[in-house]
C-alpha cells in the first residue's frame, strides 16, 4: 500500500516540476522520465508481485528504530519539496530593506556608518515570524530558500544515483556474467575510474564544461559507479553458477535475457542498499561543488547558501549554520535508512 | 673669563647644530604585513604580466621614472628630472639619476631602457600585452615610435604623431637588465622560465625592498633594502620586511586585521562601521579610479528603443544613483555622470547633466519621454552581470526595482565571468565568418541577445582619453555599439596637438563629459571609494587617491 | 614456490599499474584540451581594449607555453619529459611543476598524516570498547557517534568549528599562518580545527568498521578456547580477537588515505587556507593550469595505485591463506 503511495508521489513530483513549478529543467525531465522506466520495471513491478516478500521484509525493517525515524523524516522533505513552495516566500525576492535579519527569537545589533554625516547609527534587528529563519545579505528569505534546497538535493540524489546505480549494475552483472576478456577489460577500465581522485574530476569537468545542474547531475552519476559495479559484480559472480541460471540456459535463452531477467532482478536487494547508501554521497558532492562556486548559479541549492554564510560568518552567522543541519540530517536520515535495509536484507543479522 | 665663555658658546652651538642635524632616527624593523583576498600574482616576470597584482609585487623591487602624489604632482623616482617634451609635441627626452645599479654592480644605464623598449616590448617573439601604448598610427599603419640612446643617462623617444597623454606612459617606464635579457632574446619560452627573472635577483638599488620569498597562495615577502636609492638620506625604508599574505575570503582578511595579525588590508563597505569603531585601527576612505555603469546595448541585438537618445535618458532619469550608493555601497561611492571622476585634473561640473539625481530624478517625467518616444506598451528588458560579485548582482537587483515602478520588467540573469565575455561582450556580424571581436563594427551583434548590462571600468584620471576604447567608434572595447561622430571628434582632438596647451585639454574634456553626460551610451552610476584600514601604530599615511606613493617612508611608532 | 609467486603476481600487478597510470593520464591531458577555455582569456579583455584581435592575442599567449603545437605533439612531449622528470612549468604561478608541489606538499602531508592518527587511534579504541561492551549504553552513544560522524558535511563542520572556536571564543586564528615553523607547537595548535574535521568522518568509519570485526571474531571458536583456558580478558582481547580484525582494518586505512588526499583534505585545506596540493590543484583548474592539473591527479593516482598495491602484497605476505590468481 505504502509502496503504492510512494510511486504516486514520485510521479507526482515529476508532474508538479514539469507543470506546475517554474523551473523547467528540460534535460532533467528527460532523465526523470527515463529513470522513472526503469523504476518502473524494475523497482514498482517487482514490489507489486512480491508483495508478500516485501511486508516480511518491511517487518524487520521497521523493528530498526533509527531506520524507521530516517524515513519519517526523508517522507517529510519530500513533502517539503513537493509542497514548500506553495506557502513559503519566492526564494529568489530580494529585498535590501530585510537584509541580514537573524532568526526568530535572536536579536543582533547592526552599527551603520553613514559616510555622508560620519556618525554611527544603531540599529537592533530582532527576528520574526515573517522570516522564521532570518533572511540573507540580500533580504532574502532562508526559509524559502532551505525549501527550493531540499529540492534540489533530493533532485540530485535521486538522479545521479540513479544513473550511477543504473550502470554500475549494468557493468557488473555484464562483466560477471561474460566473464573472460569482457570481464578483463571491464575491470580494468573500472579500475582506472576508481583511482582518479573523484571530487578533483567533478571539479575539473564541471568548471571547464560550466554549472548547469542537469550537467552536474549527470557528470556525478557518470563518474560515481565504480563502487556499484564492484559490489554488484562479486554479487552477480555468486549468482552466476546457481542452478536457475543454468537451468534458463539449458532452456535456450539468451544471454541478455538473462541479464535482464534474471541476474538482475536477483539483485536488487543489494542494489537498493547500495542506492541508498550512495544518495548521502551523492547530494554532499552536489553541495561542496555548490559551496566552492561551481554550483548551478540559477538554483538554490544548500552548498551555494553554506558559501555565502562562510563570507559573512561574523555577521550573519544564521546563513551558515541552518543549511549545514538540513544536509547534515538528510545524510543521517539516508544513512540509518540504508542500514537498516541493510541489516533487514542480511538473514544472518538478527533483526 | 672672556675666552672660556667663547669656548663653551662654540661648544653649545655646535651641539645644537648636531642635535638639529641628527633628525631622530627612525625605528628600522619590524614587518608590515599587507593582506588580500584579491588572489595572487602570476608572474614576478612583470614584462609578461596583464594582471596588476604581478606589477604590484614586482614594484616593490623597482621603482618607475616618477610617480604622482595625492593631488597628481610629479614626484620623481628614477629619473633625475622631469620628462621633457619639444614644442612641436614629438621628441621626449628623459635623463636618469646616475646612481641606479643592478645587482651585479654595473651601472643602469640608458642603454637598459631603451633595450626594454626596442627588444623586448617592441619584439614580436615576446608580445608584450601593452604594446600598443607605444604604437601610433601613421598612414593607416600601427608604427612603434622610435626610442634612441643620447648619453649613459639620456635616452629620446621619437614620435610621428602628437598624443598629449604620452607622457604619463613614458613616465611609468621600468627596466629590465639587458646584460640578462641578452640570454634570453628571441625565445620566448625560455624567457618565461628564466630564474634571474622569475625570482628578481637583478633589481640592486632599484627598490625599497629585495625579493626574498614568494610561496604561492599564501605570502609574499620582500625584505629592506639598505641600498635604495632613495634611502641614502632617509635611511628609508623603515621595516625589516614586507609581506603581502593572502586570505581566501575577505572575511578571514578582516578577522586578520583585527587580532593584529596583519598591519594592512582593503575593508568591504558592510564592515566600515565596525573596524572604525576599533581602538587600534584607522579608516581611511580614499577615492577609486574604478566606477560602475549600466551598459545600454545599442547593437541590433538589443531593445531598438535603446538606440534613441530620449529613450536611454528616461531610463537613467529613472534609475537612483543615490540609492545604489546607500544601498550596494553603503555610501561610499560618489555619483558618476561620465568617466571623469572628480578628483581628476581634467573634471568639470558645469554644463554636466546630472540624471540619476536630484533634479533630474523624476520617475513621472520618464514614463512620459518613454510615451513620447512611442513606447507606452509593457516591457520587458534583459539584465545581465557576472555571477559572484556581489555589488554588481546587487546593482541589478535594484536596477530591476526601479524600473519596475515605471512599467519596466526587468529579467535578471548572472552569468559566469567568461561566459559573459565571450556570449555577451563579444560579438560579430552575423552571416560573416569573422572572428568574434569585442567590437567588430556597427553591424555586429552578441552571441546572446541583452538589453542591460551591469558592468565596472577603471578609469586613468590623468588621461582619460584613454576611455576612447569604450566610447569611441571604433574603439576596441566598445561592446555596447555606441557611435557619435561628435564624441570621436572631440576624442581625436583631445588625442592631438591641439590638447598639448592646458587649457585647451580641459576646455575639450569639459565638452566631452557634457555631450557624454547628455547622451547617455550609459547610464553611469558611482565611482567607488574603497576604505584602507590600518594598524595605528603605522605613520607616515597621507590619505587620498594615491596613498601609496610614499609607502617607504611609513614607519611604526 | 610462494616466493616465486608472489614475484610473478607484483610484476603483473605492476604492469596493470603503468596501464592505469597511462590510462589516467591521457584521460586528463584530452580534457584539459578539448575545453572551451583557454589562458589567454584573461589576457583578452586587456588587450582587446587597445583594438588588439583577440585570436591573435591568443594564439601568441599559447606560444609562449608552448600550446600552439598540434595536440600529439604537446601530448609525447609531455610524457617524454614526464619520464625524464621534467613536470612541466606552471604558467599561473610562474614555477616548475615539481617546485610547486616540492614545496607545497608537506602542508597536505602533516594535515591528513595527524588526521589518519588522530581517527586511527580514537576509532580503534572505541570501537574495541564498544564490541567488548556491546550493547551497553556507551555503545549505543559510540554508534550514535559514528554515525553522526560520517553523515556531517566535512566542510559544515569545518565552518561551524571556525565559527565556534574562532570566531567567538577567540581561541584559534581563522586562517593557517605559514610563517610558524613546522615543528613547533604553535604549528601543532593550529592545526587541531582542521585536523578535527577531516579526522571526525574517517573515525566513525573506523569505529563502525572495529566494532563490527571485533564482534564477528568475538564469536568465534578461538576465542572461547583462549577464555577457557584462562587467559586474562584483556590478553584474549588485546592479542587475540584484536590481531584478527587488524589486517582488514589496515587495509580499509590504507584505502581512506588514497582517496582521502583529494577529497575532503581538498575542502578542508580551502577552508582553512592551508596552501597544500589540494588547495594549489583547485587554485590551477580555475586558472586553466593544465600542467598542474595533470601533475596533481597523477600523483594521487599513483599515491592510490601504490598503497593498493602495498596493501595487497603485505596482506598475501602475511597471511599465508590468501592466493591470488
Amino acid at each position: 500500500m505504502i509502496l503504492i503511495l510512494l510511486a504516486a508521489l514520485w510521479l507526482l513530483t515529476l508532474l508538479l516540476d514539469i507543470f506546475v513549478v517554474e523551473r523547467i529543467f528540460d534535460p532533467l525531465g528527460y532523465l526523470y522520465i527515463a529513470l522513472g522506466i526503469v523504476a518502473l520495471l524494475y523497482v514498482v513491478w517487482p514490489l507489486y508481485t512480491g508483495r508478500r516478500l516485501v511486508q516480511y521484509y518491511w517487518q524487520r525493517v521497521k523493528r530498526n528504530r533509527l531506520a524507521v525515524v530516517g524515513l519519517a523524516f526523508i517522507l517529510f522533505l519530500i513533502l517539503l519539496a513537493l509542497f514548500g513552495p506553495l506557502f513559503t516566500a519566492d526564494p529568489t525576492a530580494v529585498n535590501f530593506e530585510e537584509k541580514n535579519i537573524p532568526p526568530v527569537g535572536f536579536s543582533i545589533e547592526e552599527s551603520v556608518y553613514s559616510a555622508e554625516t560620519g556618525q554611527f547609527i544603531t540599529k537592533t534587528a530582532s527576528g520574526t515570524w515573517e522570516h522564521p529563519l532570518g533572511t540573507d545579505n540580500k533580504g532574502r528569505d532562508l526559509l524559502a530558500m532551505l525549501v527550493s534546497g531540499a529540492g534540489v538535493s533530493l533532485q540530485v540524489g535521486l538522479l545521479a544515483t540513479g544513473i550511477a546505480v543504473a550502470l554500475g549494475t549494468l557493468i557488473g552483472v555484464v562483466s560477471a556474467y561474460l566473464g573472460g576478456k569482457v570481464d578483463n577489460i571491464l575491470m580494468r577500465f573500472t579500475d582506472i575510474m576508481m583511482t582518479f581522485p573523484f571530487f578533483l574530476l567533478l571539479v575539473f569537468i564541471v568548471f571547464i564544461f560550466g554549472p548547469s545542474l542537469a550537467f552536474i547531475v549527470l557528470v556525478i552519476g557518470l563518474t560515481g559507479w565504480t563502487g556499484v559495479a564492484r559490489l554488484i559484480r562479486s554479487e552477480a559472480l555468486s549468482l552466476r553458477t546457481r542452478e536457475f541460471i543454468l537451468a534458463a540456459k539449458a532452456l535456450g535463452a539468451s544471454d541478455g535475457r538473462i541479464i535482464l531477467a534474471h541476474l538482475v532482478p536477483n539483485v536488487i536487494s543489494l542494489i537498493v542498499v547500495i542506492a541508498t547508501l550512495s544518495i548521502p554521497g551523492v547530494i554532499l558532492a552536489e553541495a561542496a561543488l555548490s559551496f566552492i562556486g561551481l554550483g548551478d548559479p540559477s538554483v538554490t541549492s544548500w552548498g551555494m547558501i553554506l558559501r555565502a554564510g562562510q563570507q559573512s560568518l561574523d555577521v550573519t552567522w544564521w546563513v551558515a549554520v541552518v543549511p549545514g543541519v538540513m544536509l547534515f540530517l538528510t545524510v543521517l536520515a539516508f544513512n540509518f535508512v540504508g542500514d537498516g535495509l541493510r541489516d533487514a536484507f542480511d538473514p544472518r543479522s538478527n533483526v | 673669563m672672556k675666552g672660556r665663555l667663547k669656548i663653551l658658546l662654540l661648544l653649545l652651538a655646535s651641539v645644537c647644530l648636531l642635535a638639529s642635524a641628527c633628525q631622530p632616527a627612525k625605528e628600522v624593523g619590524g614587518v608590515f604585513i599587507s593582506g588580500t583576498s584579491a588572489g595572487d600574482a602570476e608572474t614576478l616576470n612583470w614584462i609578461l604580466a596583464a594582471d596588476s597584482a604581478s606589477f604590484g609585487y614586482a614594484g616593490h623591487t623597482v621603482d618607475s621614472l616618477v610617480t604622482y602624489d595625492n593631488e597628481w604632482r610629479v614626484q620623481l623616482r628614477t629619473a633625475a628630472r622631469d620628462v621633457e617634451v619639444s614644442d612641436d609635441g614629438l621628441v621626449y627626452t628623459v635623463t636618469i639619476r646616475d646612481d641606479l645599479m643592478w645587482s651585479d654592480g654595473s651601472r643602469v644605464t640608458a642603454e637598459d631602457y631603451v633595450y626594454t623598449l626596442e627588444s623586448l616590448m617592441f619584439s614580436d617573439w615576446l608580445n608584450y600585452p601593452y604594446k600598443s601604448d607605444w604604437q601610433e598610427e601613421v598612414g593607416g599603419e600601427a608604427v612603434f615610435v622610435t626610442p634612441q640612446v643620447v648619453d649613459e643617462t639620456t635616452f629620446t623617444i621619437t614620435r610621428q604623431t602628437v598624443y598629449p597623454e604620452f607622457i604619463y606612459t613614458v613616465r611609468g617606464l621600468v627596466p629590465y637588465p639587458k646584460y640578462i635579457a641578452v640570454k634570453y632574446e628571441g625565445d620566448v619560452e625560455a624567457f618565461t622560465q628564466a630564474p634571474e627573472f622569475n625570482n628578481l635577483t637583478y633589481t640592486g638599488n632599484l627598490g625599497p625592498y629585495k625579493f626574498k620569498e614568494w610561496l604561492r597562495n599564501d605570502k609574499f615577502v620582500v625584505e629592506r633594502n639598505p641600498e635604495y636609492y632613495l634611502g641614502k638620506d632617509t635611511g628609508a625604508p623603515y621595516f625589516g620586511q614586507y609581506i603581502v599574505k593572502l586570505f581566501g575570503t575577505s572575511a578571514t582578511a578582516h578577522a586578520a586585521l583585527e587580532a593584529g595579525d596583519i598591519t594592512y588590508t582593503d575593508i568591504d563597505p558592510d564592515k566600515v562601521s565596525k573596524f572604525k569603531k576599533m581602538e587600534g585601527i584607522n579608516v581611511y576612505t580614499v577615492p577609486t579610479t574604478g566606477y560602475l555603469f549600466l551598459a545600454y546595448n545599442l547593437r541590433d541585438n538589443g531593445w531598438e528603443g535603446l538606440k534613441i537618445k530620449e529613450v536611454r535618458q528616461a531610463l537613467s532619469l529613472a534609475i537612483s544613483k543615490g540609492l545604489i550608493i546607500e544601498q550596494v555601497l553603503y555610501g561610499f561611492g560618489e555619483p558618476a555622470f561620465s568617466f571623469i571622476p572628480r578628483v581628476s585634473p581634467c573634471y568639470v561640473d558645469e554644463g554636466i547633466a546630472k540624471y540619476g539625481v536630484e533634479p533630474l530624478l523624476d520617475k513621472e517625467e520618464a514614463k512620459g519621454l518613454l510615451i513620447n518616444a512611442g513606447y507606452d506598451k509593457p516591457l520587458t528588458l534583459t539584465l545581465v552581470t557576472n555571477a559572484g560579485n556581489d555589488e554588481r548582482e546587487n546593482i541589478g537587483y535594484l536596477v530591476k526595482e526601479e524600473l519596475g515602478a515605471i512599467g519596466i520588467e526587468v529579467e535578471l540573469k548572472f552569468v559566469p565571468w567568461a561566459t559573459l565575455l565571450r556570449k555577451y561582450l563579444m560579438n560579430k556580424t552575423p552571416g560573416t565568418d569573422e572572428e568574434p571581436r569585442y567590437n567588430n563594427g556597427a553591424g555586429a551583434v552578441s552571441e546572446e541577445p541583452w538589453d542591460l548590462m551591469v558592468m565596472g571600468f577603471s578609469t586613468n584620471p590623468l588621461s582619460p582619453s584613454g576611455q576612447d576604447v569604450f566610447y569611441s567608434t571604433k574603439g576596441g572595447l566598445n561592446f555596447f555599439g555606441y557611435s557619435n561622430t561628435q564624441v570621436d571628434e572631440l576624442f581625436r582632438r583631445a588625442k592631438s596637438e591641439e590638447a598639448l596647451d592646458e587649457g585647451a585639454r580641459k576646455e575639450l574634456y569639459a565638452e566631452l563629459s557634457r555631450v557624454i553626460s547628455e547622451e547617455q551610451p550609459v547610464d553611469f552610476l558611482a565611482f567607488q571609494l574603497a576604505n584602507a584600514a590600518f594598524q595605528k601604530k603605522v605613520k607616515g599615511i597621507e590619505p587620498g587617491i594615491n596613498m601609496g606613493y610614499n609607502y617607504h617612508l611609513w614607519y611604526f611608532e | 614456490m610462494r616466493k616465486t609467486w608472489l614475484r610473478d603476481y607484483i610484476i603483473k600487478r605492476l604492469f596493470y599499474a603503468v596501464i592505469i597510470a597511462w590510462g589516467i593520464l591521457t584521460i586528463t591531458f584530452v580534457l584539459v584540451r578539448v575545453g572551451p577555455s583557454s589562458p589567454a582569456d584573461k589576457y583578452l579583455s586587456n588587450l582587446a581594449a587597445r583594438g588588439e584581435d583577440p585570436a591573435q592575442v591568443t594564439a601568441a599567449i599559447e606560444a609562449r607555453y608552448g600550446l600552439d603545437k598540434p595536440i600529439h605533439e604537446q601530448y609525447f612531449n609531455y610524457i617524454g619529459n614526464l619520464v625524464r622528470g621534467d613536470w612541466g612549468w606552471s604558467f599561473s604561478t610562474s614555477m616548475p611543476v615539481i617546485e610547486l608541489i616540492k614545496t607545497h606538499w608537506i602542508y597536505s602531508f602533516q594535515l591528513i598524516l595527524f588526521s589518519t592518527i588522530l581517527a586511527a587511534l580514537a576509532g580503534i579504541l572505541i570501537g574495541i570498547y564498544s564490541a567488548v561492551r556491546q550493547y551497553s549504553k556507551t555503545d549505543y552513544i559510540a554508534t550514535f557517534f559514528s554515525f553522526i560522524g560520517i553523515s556531517i558535511p566535512n566542510f559544515w563542520l569545518g565552518v561551524m568549528l571556525i565559527l565556534l572556536f574562532a570566531v567567538q571564543l577567540g581561541l584559534f586564528k581563522t586562517y593557517y599562518d605559514t610563517s610558524i615553523p613546522l615543528f613547533s607547537l604553535g604549528n601543532l595548535k593550529q592545526l587541531i580545527l582542521p585536523v578535527v574535521t577531516l579526522g571526525t568522518g574517517m573515525m566513525a568509519g573506523y569505529t563502525r568498521y572495529t566494532r563490527s570485526a571485533m564482534l564477528d571474531n568475538l564469536r568465534k571458536d578461538f576465542v572461547r578456547t583462549a577464555r577457557a583456558k584462562g587467559l586474562p580478558e584483556t590478553t584474549v582481547i588485546g592479542k587475540h580477537v584484536f590481531r584478527n580484525a587488524v589486517l582488514p582494518l589496515v587495509t580499509i586505512i590504507m584505502f581512506d588515505l588514497g582517496s582521502i588526499v583529494f577529497g575532503g583534505a581538498y575542502l578542508t585545506e580551502i577552508i582553512f587556507g592551508i596552501p597544500g596540493l589540494g588547495r594549489i590543484s583547485f587554485n590551477a583548474i580555475f586558472a586553466d593550469d593544465y600542467a598542474v592539473v595533470v601533475a596533481v591527479t597523477l600523483i594521487s593516482a599513483f599515491l592510490v595505485l601504490f598503497i593498493n598495491l602495498a596493501t595487497d602484497i603485505a596482506y598475501a605476505y602475511l597471511d599465508p591463506r590468501i592466493r591470488y590468481d
